[in-house]
């Protein structure tokens, strides 16, 4: 059975077509990299499974349970997390005291617990601090720890991104191009961390316009224009594909 | 936005101990004067600052609610109703009141909080509408226009101590005090620990917060009922204490009046803004009524609220600048204390 299942997608934004009848599998542990143009729908599928929109029609699974119609903190909390496109920032929050607010899934205490700061609450809340401050040594930005986040530069930004997403505990990690942006240098540390949170058992849903990155690293690859699915296999076999190739043309560097 | 400070360590910008020089000043202040006015003003300002707490909890989550004045309404009115006209004695409606008020908070919290945002602001006036309408015409409960005239608590004995709400107004003056400061924690330790945190994300960007598995309904909720349960006690303090209840007491003005309050005295602390913002505004507002021009009240709170808008750095109120001032002149406080730092230095 695969952890993630989409049944004939259908997504209109009006009389906008954004995803026309979707199936899609995503199995535990792979990295499955998304392309295609801009505005063939990449993010909008991320957005339906993330539960930041409802389906047109068709209905999304996960590990069996149907999770299309349930609101986004309830699909965060089975365990699906995903990062934007553009820099999504708390306002005004420091880089630790956003990693904080996203690792209240780690927390078992409950509220009553953290008011009374109870010693299980306590000694709770430092381990998952020892942890958020892990997780910034991680995606390279732990010198950044009490900046504002929205003082940090773009490609820090990015990585902040993935790390509020990794403090939220993720059992699959939607990510909407990660690198955009970024130098050389930090899109290759973002890639080893794709590729380390993989090798930890998360299953990774990527958006990628380099195509390099997802040859890199991608365990399988579909293809999206105009909202359609028009490829889904290994990633190097797709490149040799030609109606991919004219997806693709003139939009990316292949 | 602190955020960062409540979950890693929380030092006061103001040292404890000037804290405690203030709070002991304040407790013992009937020892140098028992004169009722005095006293009224400094009751009624600490009063107001509850039920301006409870507006600010709520501003945390993102909602600006100015239908606070229904809920001191709500719980004045339970317990003008239970005293006078069922009989009962003082101090189980004062806790009827608080309960009542929370949950009718709840009830209207699951309605109105999905609006959200302006609209949750225009509902939440409408609500304090209904509440002084219900009130007017309701007359075999309510008594309408005409009002309930309501007793003084009844005498408690501690010890061989007898308080007697009857015989003097210092007895109201610790009974406030005692209401202000367990208020007060309880929001202070909602504030600054990890829930506080999470109201503040959920104000901060509600999209992402609820991407991270943060259920928005539910903090809202949550502020808004501990809100409405202080305030409602706030609201059956009141009474009591002006010996009346009618459905003018606490009208669209005085919800403006809570919002102002915040504004004035600072978004940053949830304690000292508001009773500093509180205590200011009610003292300005009992000398102007004083001042024999028609509608004076309304000019000179919208334009102090307008000047200090226009004047200080968006999102701060008095309590902050002088929270500033402070750091500059005394130094900024303790910074964090990084759990594993000891660890770091082999990096
Ligand atoms: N909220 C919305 N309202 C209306 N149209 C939308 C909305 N979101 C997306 N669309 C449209 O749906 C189509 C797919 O958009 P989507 O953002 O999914 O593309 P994408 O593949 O992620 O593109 P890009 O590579 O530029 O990020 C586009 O035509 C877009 O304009
Ligand atoms: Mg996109």
């Amino acid at each position: 059975m695969p952890l993630l299942e989409l049944k004939g997608i259908i997504k209109f934004f009006g009389k906008l077509a954004a995803l026309e009848n979707i199936d899609l599998q995503v199995n535990k542990g792979e990295i499955l990299g998304i392309v295609g143009p801009n505005g063939s729908g990449k993010t909008t599928l991320i957005n339906l499974i993330s539960g930041y929109y409802r389906p047109t029609r068709g209905t999304i699974y996960f590990d069996g349970r149907k999770i299309s119609g349930l609101r986004p903190d309830q699909i965060a909390r089975l365990g699906i997390v995903r990062t934007f496109q553009s820099n999504v920032l708390f306002e005004g929050a420091s880089v630790i005291e956003s990693m904080m607010i996203s690792s209240r899934l780690q927390y078992k205490t409950n509220e009553w617990q953290a008011f009374w700061e109870t010693k299980a609450y306590k000694d709770e809340h430092e381990k998952i601090v020892g942890n958020a401050l892990n997780t910034l040594r991680f995606v390279n930005i732990f010198n950044e720890t009490f900046r504002p986040a929205a003082a940090l530069p773009h490609g820090f930004q990015r990585m902040l991104g993935i790390g509020v997403a990794l403090a939220a505990n993720p059992s699959v990690l939607l990510i909407d191009e990660p690198t955009t942006g970024m130098n050389h240098e930090e899109a290759m540390g973002v890639v080893e961390n794709i590729r380390e949170i993989n090798k930890q058992g998360v299953t990774v849903v990527l958006i990628e316009h380099n195509m390099r990155v997802l040859l890199n690293i991608a365990t399988r690859v579909i293809v999206l224009n105009f909202g359609n699915k028009i490829a889904d296999g290994d990633p190097h076999e797709m490149m040799s594909k030609p109606e991919v190739v004219e997806a693709y043309l003139g939009t990316e560097t292949l | 936005m602190i955020i960062g400070r409540y979950y890693i360590d929380h030092k006061s910008v103001v040292p404890k101990i000037v804290i405690g020089a203030l709070i002991a000043l304040v407790a013992i202040f009937p020892l140098f004067t028992t004169n009722m006015v005095t006293l009224s003003i400094i009751i009624l300002s600490g009063i107001w600052a509850i039920a301006v707490m409870g507006f600010l909890l709520i501003l945390r989550t993102g909602q600006f609610s100015l239908g606070q004045a229904a809920f001191m309404a709500i719980g004045g009115y339970v317990s003008a109703i239970l005293t006078v006209k069922m009989g009962m004695s003082y101090w189980p409606s004062f806790v009827a009141a608080g309960i009542i008020s929370g949950v009718i908070a709840f009830i209207i919290g699951i309605v109105v909080l999905r609006a959200g945002g302006i609209y949750f602001s225009i509902i939440t006036i409408a609500f304090g509408e209904i509440v002084r309408i219900v009130a007017m015409n309701w007359e075999s409960v309510t008594q309408g226009a005409s009002g309930i005239l309501t007793h003084a608590p009844e005498s408690l004995t501690v010890g061989n101590l007898e308080i007697n709400f009857a015989a003097s107004v210092v007895p109201y003056y610790y009974f406030m005090l005692l209401l202000v400061t367990v208020s007060a924690l309880f929001y202070w330790q909602i504030d600054r620990t990890r829930i506080g945190g999470t109201f503040r994300s959920v104000a901060a960007n509600p999209v992402l917060a609820e991407h991270l598995g943060i259920n928005l309904m539910k903090h809202r909720l949550i502020a808004f009922t501990v809100a409405g349960l202080f305030t409602g006690l706030a609201g059956a303090y009141y009474v009591t204490f002006l010996s009346v209840m009618n459905p003018l007491i606490f009208d669209l003005w005085k919800s403006v009046q809570i919002m102002m309050m915040t504004i004035v005295g600072g978004m940053g602390s949830i304690v000292g803004g508001p009773i500093i913002g509180a205590t200011l505004l009610y003292t300005l507002g009992i000398y102007l009524s004083r001042v024999p021009i028609p509608n004076i009240q309304y000019l000179v709170f919208g334009g102090v609220v307008v000047l200090l808008l226009l004047v200080l750095p968006k999102g701060t109120g008095l309590v902050d600048q002088w929270g500033k001032l402070w750091r500059r002149v005394f130094g900024e406080p303790e910074d964090f204390q990084m759990p594993g730092e000891e660890g770091m230095d082999e990096e």
